[in-house]
């Protein structure tokens, strides 16, 4: 793609997402405000915590306005040069940052923290777009899909030596943008097929089962298989590849759940896959979390009425797990359109990265939803006890400046170059 | 480039199975069969109890008899106990490591329990009683304990240390009481005996509670100002008694250093004026700190402290029977005023003696009673149970029994106490088991001068004397008089029925005659009578089969309007003329005159410094 300055504004701004945008921050905002209040506060007055929201809710209109109104827009050109900047950033926080729960992440000056993991996001998606949008995900066969993953498995890798675990596991998101361009549909089966593999094998870990059985049933499936494709001599070399494969990962996982997984970590898992019940250590958590939303029922507590986010039963209750003060609050009802209005926001954005002219457009279009769905589906899964507890914010909608701030950067530069599309 | 625009759709394909299996997962956790609301209000409200404060209890005059006061207690939240300064509680408390991790898993114990319960009150106490310098040290150090906290409670004080065992005193509960109702929490206080116990129900008051909000640490975080979940307590409406203070404090006085009991009663109206036993016990070492280790002292006493002998105790009545017996005999027909009855200083039956004291000639009823001849009561009774109208002796004895329980005897007055005893009265069947079926009247002469199987309570005497007073009738004994605002609810309607004996009243007046020569001369209290108040009285002397007679004395006084009707028991005190009519003299002199000081001031002193071994 050429260097290209944006300088025409043809068309507007989409306002359906703008409008999905503006609705998730507002009802961030009031949750935010309702899981920090005090008891018996009055209906229109604001948390300390919400106030310090609505300055991030400021600061993340300037930088809207900015985009809108900024003329040039060169964004495609320094793409790798914000890359550039993104990694050094998340490297420099290894040294320079503090620590904020166990994860050295944060940049802080006095009270107020900078998260250089949120921004890596959109400039790995710009870096993304770039380098597809000049080759194309096939051009020169596996270096090419090598690159690509090389672009988002760098930040994500560094992210996880802050020790962001759920930060680091967004950017898995860009399978699903790379799926989109042409990525061999059998790369994302055997994403599955692995996941499945890593699933049976924890499972036999916890129950204290035999490996010996999971390598039985591998050898056996394979052989029937090979049976089966007999002839072809091509499918038997596959399969028996696949099947040396998955043993040597069947392996690998067990190893590395029982010697590299810290305890709490595998209680996190077994808990999620139904293999432990507890209601005091960290099943408490989770637990809390299922009775804040249950308590929703259909209608809802009522706003600042949810006790369960209001009174720290849930943790992080204006942060990580403000899904559940609108289950809470606003019952089932209020989840439903919670949940249209993101889903409606995904699809938009999907609809929009469509009708891109550009790869560049289309990829960058594909990522923000990615990005924005993977963390969705974290965010809620682990509320409702269908993902481990990990921590990410829920987009526009958590307490924060940096997810805010990196957010509305990645929608509005999205919207901008949809803007300008010829 | 465009090969690959299908794939859209598996992304918003995606889109919506996530959307819904998510909607799905949230509508089982939000419109599912589990609880959860019910399990977020569990966890956040803390229902803090109020206590009320219990009844502040009068006596007749107004005079105020136990209050409440404030007690504090050292209480936790089990889970929020995290690390513990044990040294620290132990030296505030001056108990051992041990008993703190006692008293902790105790506690919990108990907080687990309530907390299954579905209680929203999750605190348990931990170490109640707290005493003034304990309260002192922890308020200032309360900090450095998390998780525990002091509560206020309402204890009880004494005004007056005279009327032990008819206030009762307070216990702790060790578990829900459900004896009475549901009401308690182990560690409140309730009323074990006495009134205290008696009236439970309406002095310890109505418990509020207080709900407030708390989060996970336990910690209030405020109100909650619906008013379902608030309500505050009431304290025990003011009680007052029938008792009056300066003469039970005067009685106790003249009882000291005797074991025995003064009941007294106001006639008209069955109110019970004095109730004393001694020994007894200061009821102030029954409360805080101290209640359980003096519980457990007064327990372990041999002189039985806490033995309520007033309504438990029970004494064959002696020659006060005589007044009964004679009131029987007139209205059965065999006995009038001027039967006469010879005695040669006792009453000889085949190989039977009932002995006599020496007095001279044959007596009238009226000389009867005032001379207390055993052989004349032994005529009477003859008379009334081998009375010919009844053909045998069984069916005259039976007569005989109606008549005494129609006097309050052999069944509980219904005094408002628990464990009232009911005394004995033989009745025909015991009789026959006792002494075979083929008993004659010689078989059972003891009865007519109240030996034998016949035993009264000090209660019951004295409620005899108040129906001699009334001439024929008294309402149940009742320690007390008025509940503030309870005036509506009836609690105190069996004290409103009138209750008649089976005796024409007419019948009383020359036994009473009899009565009102006993502290003259030529009486059997002869001496120890009050000048210018007409008392009418009866001499006991019980014989004790463990040991000395009993000395027991019934009176009445005015003669004419009594105000006073009065039993005293002094146990081993021999002649009832000795120990207990001085007593019940001075008693009735102090009621009847309670401003002056005794005319009698050698009997007071003698009896006030008297000690019975």
């Amino acid at each position: 793609m050429d260097i290209r300055i944006y300088n025409k504004t043809t068309s507007k701004i989409d306002s359906i997402v703008v409008f999905f945008y503006i609705c998730l921050i507002f009802i961030g905002f009031i949750s935010i405000n309702s899981a920090t209040s005090v008891v018996n506060q009055k209906l229109y007055s604001f948390s300390p915590i919400a106030i310090k929201q609505l300055i991030w809710i400021a600061g993340a209109f300037i930088i809207v306005l900015s985009i809108v109104f900024s003329n040039i827009v060169v964004i495609d050109y320094f793409a790798y040069g914000f890359y550039a900047i993104a990694i050094a950033l998340n490297v420099a926080v290894l040294f320079l940052g503090k620590e904020v729960s166990g994860a050295k992440s944060w940049f802080g000056y006095g009270g107020i923290g900078i998260q250089p993991s949120e921004f890596a996001k959109i400039a790995t998606a710009l870096a993304l777009a770039k380098f597809l949008g000049t080759y194309g995900i096939r051009f020169q066969g596996f270096k090419n899909i090598f690159i690509c993953f090389m672009i988002f498995l760098l930040p994500m890798a560094i992210i996880l030596i802050q020790n962001d675990t759920g930060s680091a596991l967004v950017f898995m998101a860009f399978f699903l943008v790379l799926y989109r361009e042409d990525l061999p549909g059998f790369i994302l089966l055997a994403a599955v097929w692995f996941l499945v593999l890593s699933i049976l094998r924890i499972m036999s870990e916890a129950n204290g089962i035999s490996s010996f059985y999971g390598y039985g049933i591998l050898l056996g499936l394979a052989s029937m298989v090979v049976l089966f494709f007999r002839k072809d001599k091509e499918i038997v070399k596959i399969i028996i590849l696949v099947a040396v494969l998955s043993s040597l990962f069947y392996t690998v996982v067990g190893t590395v759940y029982q010697q590299i997984l810290q305890p709490y970590q595998r209680d996190r898992i077994e808990l999620i896959l139904g293999l432990k019940e507890d209601n005091k250590g960290v099943g408490f958590n989770l637990q809390q979390s299922k009775i804040a939303i249950g308590a929703g029922e259909f209608w809802g507590r009522g706003y600042m009425q949810g006790s369960q986010t209001k009174m720290g039963f849930v943790p992080a209750q204006h942060t990580d797990f403000i899904f559940d003060t609108i289950g809470e609050e606003w019952g089932f009802v209020g989840v439903l359109i919670f949940l249209l209005i993101f889903f409606g926001m995904l699809i938009r954005v999907v609809i929009l990265a469509e009708r891109q002219s550009t790869i560049f457009g289309r990829v960058l279009g594909y990522s923000l939803a990615s990005v924005l769905f993977v963390h969705l589906v974290i965010n809620i899964g682990m509320t409702i006890g269908l993902i481990p507890v990990i921590g990410i914010p829920l987009p526009f909608v958590s307490f924060g400046g940096s997810s805010l701030w990196a957010f509305t950067l990645f929608l509005f530069i999205f919207l901008r170059v949809d803007q300008v599309r010829k | 480039m465009e090969t690959r625009k299908n794939r859209q759709f598996v992304y918003i394909a995606l889109f919506i199975l996530i959307f819904l299996v998510y909607t799905l997962r949230i509508a089982h956790i939000q419109l599912g069969p589990v609880p959860y609301k019910k399990m977020a209000i569990h966890n956040a409200l803390n229902k803090i109890t109020l206590y009320p404060s219990r009844s502040n209890i009068f006596d007749r005059k107004g005079k105020l008899m136990v209050y409440s006061t404030q007690m504090y207690d050292l209480s936790i939240f089990p889970h929020q106990i995290t690390s513990l300064d044990t040294g620290l509680l132990c030296s505030i408390l001056e108990i051992n490591f041990q008993q703190v991790r006692f008293l902790l898993d105790d506690a919990t114990i108990r907080s687990n329990k309530r907390q299954k319960n579905n209680s929203y009150n999750k605190s348990a106490i931990f170490y109640s009683n707290l005493s003034n310098g304990q309260f002192a040290l922890l308020r200032e150090n309360i900090y450095r304990l998390k998780g525990f906290f002091i509560e206020s409670r309402t204890d009880r004080q004494f005004s007056t240390i005279s009327a032990s065992h008819a206030l009762g005193y307070l216990g702790e509960t060790k578990e829900p009481n459900a004896e009475i109702d549901n009401y308690y929490q182990a560690g409140d206080l309730l009323g074990i005996t006495g009134i205290e116990r008696f009236y439970e129900k309406q002095i310890r008051g109505i418990k509020g509670v207080k709900t407030v909000w708390q989060d996970r640490t336990y910690a209030e975080r405020g109100a909650v100002h619906d008013t379902q979940f608030n309500y505050p307590s009431v304290a025990g409406p003011d009680v007052t008694t029938s008792l009056d203070i300066d003469l039970q404090e005067y009685g106790r006085l003249l009882l000291n250093g005797k074991r025995g009991s003064i009941v007294a009663i106001e006639p008209k109206t069955g109110e019970v004026l004095v109730f004393i036993n001694n020994p007894d016990y200061d009821q102030n070492t029954m409360i805080g700190k101290e209640r359980s280790t003096t519980f457990k002292a007064l327990l372990l006493d041999p002189q039985k402290p806490l033995y309520n002998r007033a309504v438990k105790g029970t004494y064959p009545p002696g020659s006060t029977f005589k007044t009964v017996m004679a009131l029987i005999g007139i209205q059965e027909g065999v006995l009038n005023a001027t039967t006469t009855h010879g005695c040669g200083g006792g009453y000889r039956l085949g190989s039977i003696t009932v002995g006599c004291h020496a007095h001279g000639g044959p007596l009238d009823l009226r000389g009867s009673i005032r001379i207390s001849c055993n052989s004349y009561y032994c005529q009477v009774f003859r008379d009334i149970v081998d009375n010919p109208k009844y053909g045998d002796i069984k069916l005259g004895y039976a007569a005989l029994e109606k008549h005494l329980r129609s006097f309050g005897l052999g069944r509980q007055l219904g005094i408002d106490l628990l464990g009232e005893s009911k005394g004995n009265i033989p009745s025909v069947g015991q009789l026959n088991r006792r002494h075979g079926e083929r008993w004659k009247s010689s078989t059972i002469i003891s009865l007519s001068i109240g030996q034998g199987e016949i035993l009264l309570t000090p209660l019951q005497i004295c409620n005899v004397a108040a129906i001699l007073a009334n001439r024929g009738w008294y309402y149940s004994p009742h320690l007390v008089k008025k509940i503030e605002g309870y005036s509506d609810t009836g609690w105190d309607r069996k004290y409103k029925i009138k209750q008649f004996t089976t005796i024409n009243p007419l019948h009383f007046v020359t036994v009473i005659d009899g009565m009102s020569d006993v502290t003259k001369p030529g009486g059997t209290a002869n001496g120890t009578g009050i000048a210018d108040i007409e008392i009418c009285a009866k001499t006991g002397t019980a014989q004790n089969p463990h040991g000395r007679d009993h000395s027991i004395f019934l009176a009445f006084a005015p003669k004419d309007n009594p105000k006073i009707a009065i039993a005293v028991v002094v146990e081993n005190g021999g002649f009832g003329a000795t120990w207990a009519a001085p007593i019940a003299n001075l008693m009735i002199e102090k009621y009847i005159r309670p401003s002056l000081i005794t005319s009698k001031p050698d009997m007071e002193e003698r009896i006030k410094t008297s000690v019975i071994k």
